[in-house]
């Protein structure tokens, strides 16, 4: 580990490292003119495969693999850079933009010629109108220097690059509601089949590629897929940036090799758990991706071993630390009311599961809970999102990761909450039980009549004895 | 050969027709519940109501393999060796769930909800959802609104399943419906200061499968299920819309649209779907009238006097030698233009025979939904069809001028015999109006008075019946039964929807009397089987029995018609009609 050198976030710290000058003067733009002058589309795309690049938005899919989907007889190509970064305690995207928004163009120039495409969409966050302006003022200097343009370095390759703003949804950050968005509609993802890379933005073949991911790509091109795949752990090659926030000392943005534990991020490079206390859990890629407790924080954060503890993925790789004063109730509050605000509608399962999820949460918390709701909680998250097949998106598969690991994780603590915390305002009124139960209410001596046959939906003559 | 294993039978599938697991089911009688999926919008699968188990089977080694996770049945396309799954456990716990999911929010309003009977969610709740509920939380209400002066939205009943929204975007290409907030604060609305007033508007409430958009027309006025459907076409356009009118207590209430792929697929516009209160007018002719019986105008004369007087008066007429002309509507059946040809020609063989004013107002205005434009999702199944609204306001011109031409070689417009009756030429005529809107304003119908004996059936008082020497009350176009040719030359048939009003008989039988065949009603199928016997143009039909999309006459060939697979939503179609037993689309074969 001791001979990682950081590549990604190498100028951050040099003076004015967002201007042209100081990027070319340290090497910068030798990549993207070695691609296309030196080599052509195919080879491009498969040095990249070559590398197995998996892409750092959160999903983790082969880079290489997503650009050769994209049909062999396509004539206009679009290249979409998501930029959204809404995941919580994400901030990566954001350092790599302010911070060295031409080793991003430069990585956008070699992404664009090796998929042919003559046009880059940059999405932006609504929120990062620094960023916005850097990228703005970078995309005008390179343009002035001949990087984009028209027939860039001779090569014949014409490229133009576009920003835009997104306007404040989670959801832009899916690729699909992105593209969405990006054409001017509401961000509502689309169906796959067609997937973007044949039906993408304005119906033509589109990649959609996070920004890390692209700003690998130069130094992929420049040092070789080789040296890329020394870095790392088997199956997840390459430097990362890893994000830590929360209860930690020093919240921070480091680069470094996939696969470092959660124990040596808050250790080595966020100065500990703060207020010396000790760690209760973490969440190891984004709000999304589940919850690790604190005898997980050994596994590396990579994109398979992270699975085996229960989490959804590696996601953004962005750490949050919660020391042991921190109520599991109130994470799960907090996640919850996150996603019933932030699902865009669509699909019943996550529209209604989010809000009930939500709705649930702040029930236990104020002091209505009961511990069936836990069952419920349960049984809800398990079937919703992607993976059981009930939605569109990933988003709801996000909103369920938190309640299913917590509930595996900490149901204890939960439980023992809802026993202690109980005020009589927020309880269920036996009306509602009653009605929830298909049974007569509570004091209420006419029994419901017995149906001639039996109804649709659970066998409740079993039911009514076990809440009884 | 393609087959399909659904539920562990091999099917085969038709040649030639892109279905999707939905209609690949509903074709080999398995029902996959959706809400969201309509075979003209695109599939954006968002109510994940259809999720079933899909999988493939390997044509070499004949292996299945199972995909692991639900897949939406509305996206799946039904192939060679595609297996189906609609009743495993999984599917229906998933059922119920969404079924939950649904009606967290949902009011339980149905006692007076307009849609209750014909709902997606009742039909739905009671095949594939539970009674219970486990949501105890306090609910959200969506506020009612207005989206048009003529179209309501309770939004706390909506499903968010947009097909409102689709069809504005893609079919009308207006756009005027959008959704708006998010999450389960989701709504459907409109721009500010932009309702939902295109031509088609009507049809987003057909589309609603709950009760949430809403016809302000209609609203609170009739239970669904007392209201009798009437398989009928509309006669305010030359286009012959197919619609189910539907009546109760001796009135129409409302119009819908009924599929067909040939002619307005699954709408119609909202000056047909408004037209049904023409029916109900309450100054419509109620009885016959003579003139010169006593005193001399107009006296109400019964039936029998009414019919006599008229046929001996132009059998008078012809005897001296007077010569006779007939003025038929476009808006006469072809069996109506058949027989009083017929009737005329009979009396005297030199009658002539012309067609009355045609309506025409503004000009055609084509709505040409496209594949890909305009539309989201997957649009791989789409077979886009054209609507159009005609500017001609008359059902069928193409059938009466058939008929005219068969009788007499050529057809004589309306200028030119008008110009001859007002030259004194014919000593009798006799006029069916019957439009709608009066035919003849004063000035024609003083043109029309010149000839000595004018005989005029109508519907309305118009000024044409108050110069008339006898005035039959005749049938509106909901009071009978009958063919119509569209402007594409397609023969069309037409249920009755209303019981003839008292006073007046349907012109058929009024024609029938006066032609010497009786009093016993007569049935347009018998004189339709006379007709194709009769006059070539019409020799395709059979036994006075019209395919269930109409077919086109003059011996043209029948243009091929791809992915007019037959389509109800199920909450329409009447339960208990298997769709497989009675014929497609659940519905009797005419």
């Amino acid at each position: 580990m001791a001979a990682f050198e950081p590549v990604l976030s190498r100028n951050w710290n040099v003076p004015d490292s967002h201007t042209l000058p100081v990027y070319e003067s340290r090497g910068g733009y030798k990549a993207s003119r070695k691609a296309l002058t030196e080599m052509d589309p195919d080879k491009v795309v498969q040095v990249v495969k070559d590398s197995e690049l998996r892409g750092r938005g959160g999903a983790g899919f082969p880079t290489g693999l997503k650009w050769s989907f994209l049909p062999k007889d396509r004539t206009q190509t679009f290249m979409c850079v998501n930029g959204d970064e809404s995941e919580p305690a994400t901030f990566n995207n954001r350092l790599l933009i302010e911070r060295d928004p031409h080793q991003f163009i430069e990585g956008i120039l070699i992404a664009c010629f090796a998929t042919k495409a003559a046009t880059a969409y940059v999405y932006l966050r609504f929120e990062y109108i620094h960023a916005f302006r850097i990228m703005e003022r970078a995309i005008a200097d390179a343009r002035e220097k001949g990087h984009l343009g028209k027939d860039i370095y001779g090569s014949g390759f014409d490229l133009e690059v576009y920003c835009h703003r997104g306007a404040g949804a989670y959801i832009c950050g899916e690729e699909t509601g992105l593209i969405e968005s990006l054409e001017g509609k509401r961000g509502w993802p689309r169906i796959k089949p067609p997937f973007p890379a044949i039906e993408g933005a304005f119906r033509k073949p589109t990649v959609v590629n996070n920004v890390e991911t692209l700003a690998c790509v130069p130094h992929i091109i420049e040092r070789g897929a080789d040296w890329f795949k020394s870095i790392g752990t088997p199956k997840s090659y390459g430097p990362k940036l890893y994000c830590i926030s929360g209860h930690v000392n020093k919240q921070v943005c480091v680069e470094l090799p996939l696969g470092v534990t959660t124990n040596q991020l808050i250790e080595e490079h966020a100065g500990g758990v703060w207020k010396g206390r000790k760690a209760k859990a973490a969440v190891p890629g984004g709000i999304s991706m589940g919850l690790l407790s604190a005898a997980e924080f050994d596994v590396p954060l990579d994109f398979e071993e992270i699975r085996k503890p229960g989490c959804l993925g590696l996601g953004t790789a962005a750490v949050t630390v919660m020391d042991e004063t921190t109520s599991m109730v109130d994470y799960l509050y907090n996640s919850c009311r996150f996603f019933a605000h932030e699902s865009c509608g669509q699909c019943t399962p996550c529209r209604e599961g989010t809000g009930w999820l939500y709705k649930m949460m702040k029930r236990i918390k104020a002091g209505g809970g009961r511990l069936e709701d836990l069952d419920i909680m349960d049984n809800l998250a398990k079937n919703m999102g992607i993976m059981p097949g009930t939605t569109i998106c990933g988003l709801a598969d996000g909103a369920a990761w938190p309640v299913r690991n917590a509930l595996a994780k900490f149901r204890g603590e939960i439980e023992d909450y809802i026993k202690t915390h109980q005020a009589p305002r927020y309880q269920v009124t036996p009306l509602q039980q009653a009605i929830a139960h298909g049974q007569s209410p509570v004091g209420s001596d006419t029994p419901m009549p017995d149906p001639t046959r039996r109804l649709p939906g659970p066998d409740l003559s079993t039911r009514a004895t076990a809440h009884a | 050969m393609a087959t399909i294993i659904i539920n562990g039978t091999e099917h085969t599938l038709p040649e030639g027709e892109k279905l999707n697991a939905i209609q690949a089911a509903k074709l080999f009688g398995h029902e996959i519940p959706y809400y969201c999926w309509h075979p003209a919008l695109s599939v954006v699968a968002n109510c994940r109501m259809c999720e079933i188990e899909v999988g493939s089977k390997d044509p070499k080694t004949g292996e299945i393999k199972m995909v692991p996770k639900l897949v939406p049945g509305c996206q799946t396309p039904a192939k060679d060796g595609t297996v189906l799954v609609t009743d495993s456990e999984k599917v229906s716990v998933h059922q119920k769930m969404i079924m939950e999911y649904l009606l967290i929010n949902h009011p339980l309003d149905c006692p007076v909800c307009d849609q209750a009977g014909q709902c997606g969610l009742q039909d739905y709740s009671y095949e594939y959802g539970q009674a219970a509920h486990r949501f105890v939380e306090e609910r959200i209400v969506n506020p009612r609104k207005d989206v048009s002066d003529a179209i309501q939205l309770n939004q706390d009943r909506c499903i968010m399943c947009t097909r409102c929204v689709r069809f504005t975007r893609e079919i009308t290409g207006s756009g005027e419906l959008n959704v708006i907030n998010r999450g389960n604060h989701a709504e459907i609305d409109i721009f500010p200061g932009q309702p939902l007033d295109n031509p088609l508007a009507g049809n987003v409430v057909d589309l609603c499968p709950v009760g949430a958009l809403l016809d302000k027309d209609f609203l609170h006025k009739q239970r669904f299920w007392f209201l009798s459907k009437h398989d009928s076409i509309c006669t305010r356009c030359s286009t012959g819309c197919n619609i189910a009118a539907e009546e109760n207590r001796g009135q129409l209430w409302r119009f819908r649209a009924r599929y067909n792929p040939k002619v307005n697929d699954y709408w119609i516009c909202d000056e047909g779907r408004s037209s049904y209160k023409s029916a109900n007018e309450p100054n419509l002719l109620s009885a016959m009238f003579a003139r010169g019986v006593a005193g001399g105008g107009l006296t109400q004369v019964g039936v029998e006097q009414a019919t006599t007087l008229a046929r001996e008066g132009l059998q008078r007429m012809a005897r001296e030698g007077g010569a006779i002309a007939g003025i038929l509507s476009p808006f006469l059946t072809v069996e109506e233009a058949y027989v009083m040809s017929a009737y005329l020609k009979g009396i005297s063989s030199s009658a002539v025979l012309a067609l009355g004013p045609i309506p025409s107002m503004g000009s055609d205005q084509t709505f040409t939904p496209d594949k890909i434009a305009g539309r989201n999702g997957d649009t791989s199944f789409l077979v886009p069809r054209p609507f159009t609204i005609h500017a001609e306001k008359c059902p069928n011109r193409m059938g009466v001028e058939a008929i005219l031409s068969h009788f007499q070689g050529e057809v004589i417009d309306y200028a030119a015999i008008s110009a001859r009756v007002a030259s004194g030429e014919f000593r009798a005529l006799f006029v069916a109006s019957d439009a709608i809107d009066p035919a003849y304003m004063e000035d024609d119908a003083a043109k029309l008075r010149r000839s000595d004996f004018l005989v005029v059936m109508d519907t309305t008082v118009t000024p044409l019946a108050r110069l008339a020497d006898v005035v039959l009350a005749g049938a509106t176009f909901a009071e009978k039964a009958g063919s119509y040719v569209n402007f594409q030359g397609r023969l069309q048939y037409s249920e009755a929807a209303l019981p003839p009003r008292d006073g007046s008989l349907p012109d058929l039988d009024l024609l029938a009397i006066l032609s010497g065949k009786g009093t016993a009603p007569i049935h347009s199928r018998t004189i339709l089987a006379e007709v194709a016997t009769v006059v070539p143009a019409f020799s395709i039909v059979t036994e006075g029995k019209v395919p269930e999309f109409g077919v086109i006459i003059g011996g043209t060939p029948e243009p091929a018609t791809v992915g007019a697979f037959p389509y109800t939503d199920p909450w329409l179609t009447p339960r208990g009609d298997h769709p497989t037993e009675s014929g497609p689309n659940g519905r009797k074969q005419p």
